[in-house]
């Protein structure tokens, strides 16, 4: 599999990608405006030497898609430095099988960076580890502090229905609230990727 | 006469799980029909797939790999229906 000029034009535009999908669109446009840039990251992007290429691995059902492509599709949009294209997971497996997390996980989103000559700069896959640890430790807090949602390993349909309602109103409010770090977190990694590409 | 029973799927919303979903609970339905009390949907998150039959945990994601073959969960629901 060589992604080359032809593989990468026949990808979609994050405006096409976005006219495609069948569900989750309010969503990720919910966070595309909340993605909060922040001046010096969006003017280390704007001084890219060259124009950077991403290609993107995704589908409309995922959750870590909804979160964090509109991450990318705002860097490009204010930096005018990125060139996105984006295929779909699974009408792309050969594209997949080379980006596989931990060698086994189809996990997406994925954004391979590539410079004009289509050389890979580094590629970034799902989400970064520093979001899901500090997201995992706040969910460890909202079971240690509310006793009547038993154990974090136990099946949640052993919660009377009124008790997994309120978990669920929690771990959404945790979610809400790491947001604007893990989006901050998102553009740290995303720069380091893209800052590689050579004057 | 058996017990009615009742089944849970709980399966993460946000992983896209809705296929296997309605496939296994198509699969439930027609082989059990009203044998079954409720066959109960519970979307959720963190990539669970979770299958009970009455409070018993017969098939998790985090706990078995991957979905569970429907025939199998079939033969756990009925060997609690005749039990």
């Amino acid at each position: 599999m060589t992604l080359d000029r032809a593989r990468f034009d026949q990808g979609l535009t994050y405006d096409a990608y976005k006219a495609q999908m069948t569900r989750n669109r309010e969503r990720l446009e919910e966070n595309e405006k909340r993605a909060d840039l922040d001046r010096e990251d969006l003017a280390a992007f704007r001084a890219l030497p060259r124009p950077v290429k991403v290609v993107v691995l995704a589908e409309d059902w995922c959750g870590d898609v909804i979160a964090n492509l509109p991450v990318l599709g705002r860097l490009a949009k204010e930096s005018g430095k990125l060139d996105v294209r984006i295929f779909l997971r699974d009408q792309n497996d050969d594209i997949m099988q080379r980006y596989l997390n931990k060698g086994q996980f189809k996990s997406i989103p994925v954004f391979v960076f590539l410079d004009e000559d289509f050389r890979e700069l580094g590629h970034w896959i799902e989400r970064p580890a520093s979001v899901t640890e500090i997201r995992a430790k706040r969910r460890k807090d909202i079971f240690a502090a509310h006793p009547e949602f038993g154990s974090p390993d136990a099946p949640v349909d052993a919660l009377p229905e009124e008790v997994r309602v309120r978990l669920q109103g929690e771990l959404a409010k945790m979610r809400d609230e790491t947001t604007k770090f893990a989006n901050a977190e998102v553009v740290r990694e995303l720069r380091e990727i893209a800052t590689r590409v050579a004057a | 006469m058996t017990a009615a029973r009742k089944v849970r799927i709980t399966y993460c919303a946000e992983c896209g799980y809705e296929p296997q979903t309605l496939d296994l609970a198509k699969a439930l339905m027609l082989e059990f029909g009203a044998r079954l009390s409720s066959i109960e949907l519970i979307p959720w998150e963190g990539g669970t797939f979770e299958v009970s039959v009455d409070g018993q945990l017969i098939h998790s994601m985090g706990r078995d790999g991957g979905f569970p073959d429907n025939s199998a969960i079939k033969e756990a629901v009925r060997a609690r229906l005749s039990a």
